[in-house]
C-alpha cells in the first residue's frame, strides 16, 4: 500500500493556485510485501532526484513558480512487483452544476462557481456559435448580474430570460498559476412544457373521483332499493 | 327483532381494503413528501443565495406543521367525518405546491411548502389513520401494517420520480407538477366512505329530507359510534346552546383523555421515543460518506432500509393481529422501539460497509415494526371512539421531540466530531422508551383486568337502571377504561348481550 501525502488513492490531485512550494511524499505500509524497492520519481520521461529518504518514504520537494512546473509527477517503486502512484498539480477545479440548468422565460437562472483556493479573478463568458464572448454586467445591467458571495464563490444571474438565451456558458477563474474553466449548460423552457404534464395529472384526478362517487351514488342506490324491502319487514 | 336492530360492527373487509389502499397513499404522500423534497433543496439555496440552513428551515416548517395541526385535523374529523377532510386537504396540498412553483423569495417557499402544504398533509394524516379504526377491528393490525407500508413504497417511487421532474423541468416545474400528483390525495380521500353506526338512521333521514346521501352520511360519522349498542345519538347542533364551553370544546377534542391511563402511558413513552427515533435516518448516509464510503453506495443503504421497511410493515401487521400476540401488542410495540434501540447502540461497532448494510437491514426492520403499530397501540388503548382525539393530541405532543431529535443529534456529531454519540444517545433514548411502555403496559394490563373485573360482579345488578343514566360521555369511558379492544371476540358477544337486554 502506497499512500500520499494525505490521501489514500494512487491518484491525487492536488491544488495549486499561486507559487508555492510542495512536498510529495511516497510512504511505503510496513506490512506490504514489497521489501527494500527501488524508487523513482519521475515526471514525464524527466526522472528527479530524491530530496531525502527515510526508511520507507521517499520524498522531493519542488518549488512551483509558474505553469510549466506543474503537471503530473509519479513515484515508482520497483521490487518483485511495481507500484506507482501519481500525483497531478494542477490549478484548482471550479465546482458547480453538472447537468443542463433548466429555467422558464420571464425567470431569473443562476449560475455558480466554486473553487478551493480563492482566484485573482473571475470571468464568465457565453458562447455565440464557436465564439466565446465575454459576459460584462456593467453594460447590461438589466441582463446581467454577477454577485460576489465569498472570495471563492462567485454567481452569475441573468434576468428576463427568453429562448435565445438557452445554450454554453463558461466561468473562468484566473490564479496566478493558470486558469480553470467550466462549463454550464442553460435551457430555457416555456412555461407549456410542464403544463402539459400537470394538466395530464389533474385530469386523471377528476377522472377517478368523479368515477368514484359516481359507483358510490350507483352502489347506493342499488342498496336503498333492497333496504326497502327490509326496513318495511322491520315495521311488521 | 334483535338481528335488525343491531347496528354492524366494523366491516373488518369488503370496501374496507379499498380504504387501506387510499390511506395507503394518504399516508404514504404525508410521510415521504417532505422526505422526497430534499432533492431540490441544493438548487434552491443556489437559486436565491441562502445558506444551507435557511434552507433546512422549509423542511422543518413543514414537519412542525403536519404533527402540530394534528389537534386541528382531530377537531375537524370529530365535525365533519374523515371524507371531506382529506379531500380539502389533498387540495391545500396541491395549491400550495402550484402556488410555490411561482414563489420569488425563501419566505413565500416557508409559507407554500412549509405552511400550506404541510398543513394539506396534516389534513391527510390524521384522518386516514382514524378511517382504519372505524372499518377494521378484528383485522385492525394488518390493515394498519398495510396503510403505514405507504410511507417507504412513496418514498421509492417519489425519490426517483423527483430525480426525473427535476433534470427534465428544472425545480419550478417540479413543484407545479408534485401540486398536481398531490391532488391524487382527494383521489385517496374520495375512497373514505364514511361509515357509522347511525347508518341506519341516516338512510331514512335522507329520503325523508332529500339530502344528498354523502352528506348524511358524514354529519352522522362525526358521533364515532362503533359498537353495538342502541344509545340514542346527540344531535350535535342541536345541543350546542345548552352545553357550556368546555363540554363544546370537548365535544371536538376529547381533553379528557388525559385522565385516561393507556393515554397517559402511550404519550410520554412515545414523546420519549421520538427523541431519538428519525435522527440515525437523517444521519445514516452522512455517517456513512464520513466512513469512507462514496455517494451512491451511501444512498444505497437508505435503499436497503426502505425496502425492508415495506416488507416489515405488512408483515409486522399480520404478525400482530395473530392471536397470539394481538391481546399482549402492547409489549410486542415496546419490544420493537427497545430492538431499535439496541440496533443504534451496535452501530458504532460496524465499520465496514457490510457491516452498515446489516445495521441498514436491522434498522429497516425495527423501524417498520414500530411505525407499523404506532397508531394501531394507540387505538388498542383508547379505543376507535376517542381516537380521533387522541390522535390530534400525541402528534401535537411529538411535534417537539421530532423537531428537537435530528439537531441535538446534529449539535452532538458536531461536538465531539464524531458520529457514534448520536447513535448511542438515539439507542439509549430508545431502549429507555422501550423499557418505560414495557413495565408500564404491564402494570395497565394488570390494572384493567381487575376493573374487568370488578365490572363483571356489577353487571349482576339490574341493567336497565345503567342504560337509562348512560349518556354518551359514560359510555365511553366505561368501555374505553375496560379496553375492550383486548378481547374484540369477546366484546363483540356482549354487545349482543347488551342489545337484547336493552330492548
Amino acid at each position: 500500500l502506497i499512500i500520499g501525502v494525505s490521501g489514500t488513492a494512487l491518484q491525487k490531485n492536488v491544488s495549486v493556485g499561486s507559487p508555492t512550494k510542495v512536498e510529495l511524499t511516497c510512504k511505503l505500509d510496513e506490512n506490504s510485501h514489497l521489501k527494500n524497492p527501488q524508487v523513482t520519481w519521475k515526471r514525464g520521461s524527466e526522472t528527479i532526484s530524491h530530496t531525502s529518504k527515510t526508511q520507507n518514504s521517499w520524498t522531493i520537494q519542488l518549488t512551483i513558480s509558474d505553469n510549466s512546473q506543474l503537471g503530473s509527477y509519479s513515484c515508482i517503486l520497483k521490487g518483485e512487483v511495481e507500484v506507482s502512484a501519481t500525483f497531478h498539480l494542477q490549478v484548482p477545479q471550479i465546482e458547480g452544476k453538472e447537468k443542463p440548468v433548466i429555467t422558464y422565460e420571464g425567470d431569473l437562472a443562476v449560475m455558480v462557481c466554486k473553487t478551493e483556493y480563492a482566484p485573482m479573478a473571475w470571468n464568465w463568458y457565453m458562447t455565440n456559435g464557436t465564439e466565446l464572448v465575454a459576459i460584462n454586467p456593467s453594460s447590461d445591467t438589466n441582463k446581467f448580474r454577477i454577485k460576489k458571495q465569498s472570495a471563492n464563490v462567485d454567481r452569475l444571474e441573468i434576468l428576463k430570460l427568453t429562448k435565445e438565451d438557452s445554450g454554453v456558458y463558461w466561468c473562468e477563474a484566473a490564479f496566478r498559476l493558470g486558469k480553470s474553466k467550466r462549463r454550464f449548460e442553460l435551457k430555457v423552457l416555456s412555461i407549456m412544457a410542464p403544463l402539459k404534464p400537470f394538466i395530464a395529472v389533474v385530469a386523471e384526478v377528476v377522472i377517478l373521483v368523479t368515477t368514484i362517487a359516481l359507483y358510490e351514488v350507483y352502489s347506493k342506490r342499488k342498496g336503498e332499493e333492497g333496504e326497502r324491502e327490509f326496513d318495511q319487514i322491520e315495521q311488521l | 327483532a334483535a338481528e335488525a336492530g343491531r347496528a354492524p360492527g366494523p366491516p373488518d373487509g369488503g370496501w374496507g381494503w379499498v380504504v387501506v389502499f387510499g390511506a395507503f397513499v394518504s399516508i404514504g404522500f404525508a410521510y415521504a413528501f417532505p422526505k422526497g423534497l430534499a432533492i431540490f433543496f441544493k438548487e434552491i439555496q443556489d437559486f436565491f443565495g441562502t445558506s444551507y440552513s435557511e434552507i433546512a428551515w422549509v423542511s422543518s416548517i413543514m414537519l412542525a406543521t403536519t404533527y402540530g395541526a394534528g389537534p386541528i385535523s382531530s377537531i375537524l374529523v370529530n365535525r365533519y367525518g374523515s371524507r371531506p377532510v382529506v379531500m380539502f386537504g389533498g387540495l391545500l396540498c396541491g395549491v400550495g405546491m402550484i402556488s410555490a412553483a411561482f414563489c420569488t423569495s425563501i419566505l413565500q417557499l416557508y409559507i407554500c411548502v412549509g405552511f400550506i402544504t404541510g398543513f394539506g398533509l396534516a389534513l391527510n394524516l390524521q384522518p386516514s389513520v382514524i378511517i382504519i379504526g372505524k372499518y377494521f377491528l378484528k383485522r385492525r393490525p394488518i390493515a394498519n401494517g398495510l396503510a403505514m407500508a405507504g410511507s417507504p413504497v412513496m418514498l421509492c417511487t417519489l425519490a426517483p420520480l423527483n430525480q426525473f421532474l427535476f433534470d427534465n423541468f428544472g425545480w419550478r416545474g417540479s413543484f407545479l407538477i408534485l401540486g398536481a400528483i398531490l391532488l391524487n390525495c382527494c383521489v385517496a380521500g374520495a375512497l373514505f366512505r364514511p361509515i357509522g353506526a347511525g347508518t341506519a338512521l341516516v338512510k331514512t333521514q335522507v329520503t325523508e329530507e332529500g339530502k344528498d346521501a354523502l352528506k348524511g352520511k358524514i354529519t352522522e360519522d362525526g358521533k364515532e359510534m362503533s359498537s353495538a349498542l342502541n344509545v340514542p345519538i346527540e344531535n350535535k347542533t342541536e345541543d350546542e346552546g345548552e352545553k357550556d364551553c368546555f363540554e363544546k370544546i370537548n365535544q371536538y377534542l376529547d381533553f379528557s383523555l388525559f385522565k385516561h391511563r393507556g393515554f397517559l402511558i402511550y404519550l410520554i413513552g412515545n414523546v420519549l421515543m421520538f427523541l431519538g427515533f428519525f435522527a440515525p435516518i437523517v444521519f445514516l448516509a452522512p455517517y456513512a460518506k464520513h466512513t469512507g464510503i462514496d455517494e451512491y453506495s451511501a444512498a444505497f443503504l437508505l435503499s436497503i432500509l426502505a425496502i425492508v421497511d415495506m416488507v416489515a410493515r405488512p408483515t409486522t401487521g399480520i404478525v400482530a393481529n395473530s392471536k397470539w400476540v394481538r391481546p399482549r401488542i402492547q409489549y410486542f410495540f415496546s419490544f420493537a422501539i427497545a430492538f431499535n434501540g439496541a440496533c443504534h447502540l451496535l452501530c458504532p461497532l460496524a465499520s465496514s460497509y457490510a457491516g452498515l448494510v446489516v445495521y441498514s437491514s436491522f434498522f429497516g426492520l425495527a423501524f417498520g415494526m414500530v411505525c407499523a403499530m404506532l397508531f394501531e397501540t394507540l387505538m388498542d388503548l383508547v379505543g376507535a371512539a376517542r381516537f380521533t382525539s387522541a390522535v390530534g393530541l400525541v402528534t401535537i405532543a411529538e411535534c417537539c421531540t421530532i423537531l428537537l431529535g435530528p439537531p441535538i443529534g446534529g449539535i452532538l456529531i458536531d461536538t465531539f466530531g464524531d458520529y457514534k454519540y448520536m447513535f448511542i444517545k438515539c439507542g439509549a433514548v430508545m431502549v429507555l422508551a422501550g423499557t418505560f411502555l414495557f413495565i408500564m403496559n404491564y402494570y395497565n394490563y394488570r390494572m384493567l383486568a381487575k376493573e374487568e373485573k370488578e365490572r363483571k360482579t356489577k353487571e349482576e345488578d339490574p341493567k336497565s337502571v345503567r342504560t337509562e343514566n348512560e349518556g354518551r360521555k359514560n359510555w365511553n369511558k366505561d368501555s374505553t377504561q375496560d379496553g375492550p379492544e383486548l378481547e374484540p371476540l369477546r366484546e363483540e358477544g356482549e354487545g349482543v348481550k347488551k342489545e337484547m337486554n336493552g330492548t
